[in-house]
């Protein structure tokens, strides 16, 4: 007998018991529900993460002044933030693109918290960031208008800027061209050269377009007064390369500052990984405790399905009798069992999913946060409610088939 | 000329050995030889044996000694699965309560033997059995719960015809029927036997073995009589 005539069979069971065929896809179609709704805001929350990843840069990493345990840094999360350590050095950049091999660009920055950013009688609090050509390649930054910060802007102390689009909405709204305007940063006039495109958001959850860019060299003397640096952007050449090209910074670094072993850094290096692994914890925990919410779903649907498919075998013994007097082998029987289960567990997988799907919109009215439905949902809820099936009719399957015709027929 | 031998039981027994208790022996020891083309009744009372015995011959159980050969096969050696197959190609069966499956059509329920076979085609064959037991044929789609209790009884009939097997065994084919349906499946029986099939039907009722040509009285776990019956004579089958 076809496989084919056998899946026949099963289906025909199914319809000639409605109400059961009912209950047991209900059973499945919880458990279903839960996993499509959880799998999808995971999904979703795994985009974001890998959005903002993304925006780090993933042949990226930084190095930031400041130790690990450096208890005065203030910024965000990933270590922007203002602080006082005054131990990197425009130098420590140089070294590192002089001495650590596959480093494509490196992007020295300095940046003191916020700052009082005018035109005319606007103002607007703003980050303002020194930093140098390499920056814009370094973030693949995009320029709308003008340009960005110059090789010779940056030599010769230019007080040129390139602002966000955050900033020129809220200092020249939309009727105003900001291009060759002259704004006051800190109390200093600085020219707008350069009007900047949408960046979005940052791996911190920041607003990355609300920023002021000058020259680092214009920042360093005529606006901070300072000779150190916030931090240092490195673009390795191939991902690979990532974890040895840390490797090499640090050791460099700690030769350079001359860091004793076993004493404390004055500097800390974020990788994409580290970023991941903070923004995933950001998003917290309760991903798995909905997965084990929708496990235990899972199970108790196969628990249904598993007892209303021995009820079923108890009831039909009849028909197993009569289709084993008239020639079905044991196999035919445990497969046409297992075939009923497997298919009423997969067709209550689809109703589970599309009520999945209804509730994901209702989630993400209620948690704010987008879900993704995606092919691996789709997948894993057809593949999930089918095993959950065919583990669930395996035992009524066994016991249908060890009956004895003349046992089975006698009822 | 004697037609070819079908089953040949050589002293078969059957006990039943329940657990903490004493064994029932329903058959002690029984011999019976069925030729093609013969119209076979079987009948005793309720505990005789007889439904035992059908069992046996008819491959659903396994004796607890002695032998059946069917066409030629000891079937008490084969396995279940070589049983199924020989219930699959060479038998059919009638049952008293039809075991139709329900909301299932008539014309699906004939069916279903076939579905255990290689059988290319399902319409026709079923099609034609259902001729043959006389089932009208605007009532093909009909389900069980929608046909007389005659009508179901035709259907299972066709379903045991349907693999063309080389015995049919009925088990108190009308005991859920009135007299008038009693009568018309036993003379669809009779004529089905006059056409050469070789059919065995097990009773309790003296009034339906009367149309056999040979009934087998069975008493107590034993024959205890086997003479010629009030059916016509049996049919030469030239094969």
């Amino acid at each position: 007998m076809t496989t084919g005539r056998l899946l026949g069979q099963a289906l025909k069971g199914l319809t000639r018991y409605r109400l059961r065929t009912f209950f047991m896809m209900a059973g499945i179609m919880v458990g279903i529900t839960v996993l499509t709704v959880v799998l999808s805001a995971g999904m979703g929350a795994r985009e974001r993460i890998m959005e903002r990843v993304r925006v780090f840069g993933l042949e990226n990493l930084m190095v930031w002044a400041g130790g690990p345990t450096d208890q005065t840094r203030t910024g965000p999360g990933l270590g922007g933030g203002s602080t006082v350590t005054a131990t990197l050095k425009l130098e420590d950049a140089q070294a590192i693109s002089d001495q650590v091999a596959h480093v494509r660009d490196v992007a020295p920055f300095a940046r003191e918290g916020q700052m009082e950013v005018q035109w005319r009688d606007r103002s607007f609090t703003s980050p303002v960031f020194g930093i140098t050509p390499e920056w814009q390649d370094v973030w693949d930054w995009p320029v709308d208008r003008g340009s960005f910060i110059t090789a010779e802007d940056n030599a010769s102390m230019a007080r040129v800027a390139a602002i966000g689009p955050t900033v020129i909405r809220e200092l020249f709204g939309e009727e105003e061209d900001p291009l060759g305007q002259v704004i006051q940063v800190a109390g200093i006039p600085f020219q707008i050269t350069g009007v900047l495109g949408e960046k979005g958001t940052s791996a911190g959850g920041g607003d990355m377009d609300n920023r002021v860019f000058v020259p680092l060299n214009t920042y360093l003397r005529r606006v901070a007064n300072q000779d150190y640096l916030t931090g240092i952007r490195v673009q390795v050449e191939d991902i690979r390369e990532m974890e040895s090209v840390s490797a090499d910074i640090t050791a460099l670094l700690k030769e350079r500052h001359g860091i004793a072993p076993g004493t404390p850094q004055d500097f800390r290096i974020t990788t994409p990984t580290e970023v991941t692994a903070m923004v995933e914890e950001m998003q917290g925990t309760f991903d798995l405790f909905l997965i084990l919410v929708a496990g235990i779903a899972l199970v108790v649907g196969g628990v249904v399905v598993a007892n209303i498919m021995l009820l079923s075998v108890g009831e039909r013994r009849g028909e197993i009798g009569l289709r084993m007097a008239v020639g079905a082998r044991a196999r035919h029987i445990k497969r046409q069992f297992l075939l009923e289960s497997a298919a009423v567990a997969f067709f209550g997988g689809i109703g589970g999913i599309v009520l999945g799907m209804a509730g994901n919109v209702v989630m993400e009215r209620i948690t704010e946060t987008p879900a993704l439905f995606t092919w691996h949902v789709l997948a894993a809820g057809l593949l999930f409610s089918t095993v959950v099936g065919i583990l669930a009719g395996l035992h009524p399957a066994r016991k249908a088939a060890a009956l004895t015709p003349v046992d089975a027929l006698r009822s | 000329m004697t037609n070819n031998m079908l089953i040949e039981a050589r002293d078969l027994t059957r006990s039943y050995q329940k657990e903490g208790t004493a064994g029932v022996q329903a058959l002690k020891g029984v011999s019976l030889e069925i030729r093609e083309g013969e119209f076979v009744a079987v009948i005793g009372a309720s505990g005789s044996g007889k439904s035992t015995l059908m069992n046996l011959l008819g491959c659903l159980d396994r004796p607890t000694s002695g032998s059946v050969i069917l066409d030629g096969t000891e079937v008490s050696l084969l396995d279940e699965d070589a049983l199924a197959e020989v219930r699959s190609r060479k038998l059919g069966f009638v049952f008293q309560s039809f075991h139709l499956l329900p909301r299932t059509s008539a014309m699906e329920n004939v069916q279903l033997p076939l579905l255990y076979t290689d059988a290319p085609d399902l319409e026709a064959p079923a099609r034609s059995a259902l001729e043959i037991v006389g089932f009208p044929e605007d009532r093909f789609d009909h389900h069980p719960g929608e046909l007389s209790g005659g009508q179901q009884q035709r259907v299972a009939i066709a379903r045991a015809l349907v693999n063309d097997p080389e015995i049919v065994f009925a088990d108190e084919p009308t005991g859920n029927l009135d007299s008038a349906s009693s009568q018309e499946i036993m003379e669809l029986f009779t004529e089905l036997n006059r056409r050469g099939r070789t059919v065995v039907v097990v009773t309790h009722d003296a009034e339906v073995a009367r149309y056999a040509r040979r009934i087998v009285s069975v008493q107590d776990g034993r024959i205890v009589s086997d003479e010629a019956g009030s059916g016509p004579a049996t049919t030469e089958v030239t094969s």
